[in-house]
């Protein structure tokens, strides 16, 4: 213990301008946590970041606690060995982006992180030595507080990690490699350490919510950030009931409606004619199965172990069913519950675009990137309309790229270029720019504190600090 | 005689009670379904187009689609004996701060209540966050921070009221789009607003120039700023004030083809064939 808090700081040989106070020690080893509501990304950042490969340093560990149907409860990574999830429920320690409910998140980051030894299987975030360990957590913007300093309590007190620094998730993103995304001619500086980009409008949609935030060199321009409280959770539980109204009752099958979700859904970039070709093929009775809007969805039978698929819809399945043995449809087709999916498909993600379609007083996404730009000067509308970065799950939604394109395109102004893209890998990429700011000794140092920091000055400091109030 | 008292703008923490600016009335109060639930059913809507039922049918929805669970359902955090003994071990003891925020049990709109109090009363935000360890020069520091957070308020609401005209606009764009924000800083370094090519560059009534950017000391002071409170970060209706699509209820969401008008209600052929 002692030795190792003796030990000198790590000086990096590019900063001689800088000299680095000799008393701080922030620990060499960083650890990255995107905590997000519904999956944390958690690793160590490599030494060498600058490849792609470095993803694969990251774990994905669902973040809740499950009780499944035989009343088992089931945390973090063991969800892996659930193989019925019918009437699965959730505990989730986050809400609305925020970690709220630090008792059953403890549970989870010790079980993750913490219990145990390290084996080959776990040592990519499994967390030995907290004290020799500088953690980089992730926020979601405009956090309380109240809650900011319940985090950094826990990360400093319970666990005593050696350095720390809480930052907000979509800054992280301005660090990865966008410039060839964007297709921007990339800086020769190979050698020159590792700097953010210079304007990124990061949009995240994750699972409890949708942000808009302005970047401006790795830091966010706090008022232009904006929030729609729609995210993964609210399409899932969206199409959960419309589906449960018109045809199963599955209100208790968040899971399986999850899964059917992101295998059906997506956004329609011609919402009234989409709805009329579905309206069409459904009024069909004839001819089997065929191309179109509608899907069968088979849900899964954990009695069988079979897996829930899609498949082309049939619309005489139905009556074939009735027919029973007679039809001759073999006994498996028989046993299978079909879901028919057809507007559903397109309407429910396209509440992020049309929340008021649920009745939402609140713009879509196109319309909240306005509202961000709306509060910023002038000068760098269109600097930012130009870097629109989409990261989370949500962007993942096939269509929702092109959508939101073509609609901020026409509203934007004229004279700017839009560019949207989305993130190679959108749900790690918060993740991946983490590990490119700890590769930059310099900025990271400038945004963390040290555990005896954290002991000399207490919590409140600590998030004024990380407020940049101090 | 009338008594005159200076009400203070400052929170001065009085244990009982403190003056609370009100901020006119507002309408997710209104919505609270205990709050003078019948008197307020059948009142036109805060909204302007829709009742107070509609707009609690609205609220329930939302809340509903914000749930993880369908049920409430209690899932409590397995009993761990090995945790004291074993893996505990290396640890050091639990500190009072870990052991309260363990054991609270409340939900984030708790927090957020809580929030929306304390910044009513001026002491919210994060400079009214006072260090465990908060030495009076901590203190100091974490009212300047406060008194610049207010002054920094004003400013940032002006921002956030004013309407997107200025990106709506899709017509060339002229100096005077240049908002004052930017103002005080375009004569500085020569920061001249660049010409847009276009055919009509020669035309001194159709060149259109783009704004410029702004300087390091803007972009620094906007760096500066603290962040906006939760609610006050939440997206606004829209600008443009398109109206919203209607779809008729229950059967008809969505499945009839047409989008309705919100007066028109589909007869049950249209889908029962």
């Amino acid at each position: 213990m002692g030795t190792a808090k003796a030990r000198a700081p790590p000086r990096t040989p590019a900063t001689p301008t800088q000299p680095v106070e000799t008393s701080r020690y922030l620990p060499e080893k960083t650890f990255i946590i995107d905590n997000g509501a519904y999956m944390i990304k958690a690793g160590y950042a490599s030494h060498a970041p600058a490849s792609d490969e470095s993803i694969s340093g990251c774990s994905s560990i669902p973040n809740a606690l499950v009780k499944t149907r035989d009343n088992k409860i089931v945390i973090g990574a063991q969800l892996a060995t659930v193989s019925d999830w019918n009437e699965a429920m959730f505990r989730r320690p986050v809400e609305k982006g925020y970690v709220v409910n630090w008792e059953a998140e403890r549970e989870i980051w010790d079980q993750s992180f913490f219990d145990g030894k390290v084996t080959s299987r776990n040592q990519n975030y499994h967390i030995a030595d907290p004290e020799d360990t500088t953690l980089v957590l992730t926020e979601a913007p405009n956090a309380l507080p109240i809650l900011q300093r319940h985090a950094d309590e826990m990360v400093m007190e319970e666990w005593g990690f050696g350095g720390y620094a809480r930052c907000l998730g979509p800054t992280l993103n301005a660090w990865n490699e966008i410039h060839s995304l964007f297709g921007d001619p990339v800086s020769n500086t190979s050698d020159a350490s590792i700097l953010p980009a210079d304007c990124l409008l990061v949009v995240d949609s994750g699972y409890s919510h949708t942000t808009v935030t302005p970047v401006y060199k790795g830091q966010a321009l706090q008022r232009g950030i904006r929030r729609l409280d729609l995210g993964g959770k609210h399409l899932t539980n969206y199409l959960k009931e419309i589906v449960s109204m018109r045809q199963y009752n599955m209100v208790d099958e968040t899971y399986i409606m999850n899964e059917v979700k992101e295998a059906v859904c997506y956004v329609s970039n011609d919402f009234s004619g989409d709805l009329e070709k579905a309206w069409k093929s459904g009024q069909k009775r004839q001819g089997g199965p065929e191309e179109g809007i509608v899907l069968d969805y088979v849900l899964p039978d954990p009695n069988a172990n079979k897996k829930g698929f899609i498949r082309p819809h049939d619309p005489l399945l139905h009556a074939k069913k009735k027919k029973g043995a007679v039809s001759g449809l073999s006994a498996e087709v028989l046993s299978e519950d079909v879901l028919v999916l057809g507007n559903e498909r397109f309407a429910v993600p396209e509440l992020l675009f049309t929340p008021g379609d649920i009745g939402m007083k609140s713009a879509g996404v196109p319309d909240m990137i306005l509202q961000s730009l709306s509060v910023l000067p002038t000068g760098l509308h269109s600097a930012f309309l130009a870097n629109v970065l989409v990261v989370g799950g949500n962007a993942l939604i096939p269509g929702f790229m092109e959508r939101l394109e073509t609609e901020l395109r026409q509203i934007a102004s004229a004279e700017c270029v839009v560019r949207v893209r989305r993130a190679k890998d959108p749900v790690h990429s918060t993740w991946l720019g983490g590990t490119r700011l700890a590769a930059n000794r310099e900025e990271l140092s400038k945004v963390s504190i040290t555990r005896q920091e954290y002991q000399e000055y207490g919590s409140g400091w600590a998030v004024r600090r990380f407020a940049g109030l101090v | 005689m009338f008594r005159v008292e200076l009400i203070s703008d400052t929170s001065t923490a009085t244990p009982g009670w403190s003056y609370a600016p009100t901020r006119g009335f507002d309408p997710t109060q209104a919505m609270a379904p205990t709050l003078g639930r019948k008197r307020g059913i059948r009142d036109t809507g805060k909204g302007g187009d829709i009742s107070s039922r509609q707009a609690n049918a609205i609220a329930r929805h939302l809340a509903e689609l914000d749930r993880e669970n369908q049920r409430d359902v209690s899932i409590p955090v397995p009993v761990r004996q090995a945790r004291e003994a074993g893996a505990r071990g290396t640890r050091a003891k639990t500190t009072s701060n870990v052991r309260r925020i363990l054991q609270s049990q409340k939900t984030f709109r708790n927090h957020l209540d809580d929030e929306e109090a304390a910044i009513a009363s001026g002491s919210g935000g994060v400079g009214g966050m006072q260090g465990a360890g908060g030495a009076s020069v901590v203190a100091a520091k974490g009212s300047k921070a406060a008194a610049m957070r207010r002054s920094a308020t004003p400013a940032s609401a002006v921002g956030i009221k004013r309407p997107s005209a200025a990106m709506g606009a899709t017509g060339p764009s002229t100096p005077a789009r240049v908002t004052t924000d930017a103002e005080a800083d375009v004569n500085d370094e020569g920061r001249k607003p660049k010409l847009i090519k276009s055919e009509y560059d020669n035309d001194p009534l159709l060149r259109s120039y783009a704004p410029p950017v702004p300087s390091d000391r803007i972009m620094q002071r906007l760096l500066a700023e603290p962040p906006l409170s939760y609610n006050a970060s939440r997206a606004k209706p829209q600008a443009s004030g398109r109206p919203g699509r209607h779809f008729c209820s229950v059967w008809c969401v969505l499945v009839c083809p047409i989008e309705k008008d919100p007066g028109w209600s589909c007869s049950t052929d249209d889908f029962m064939n």
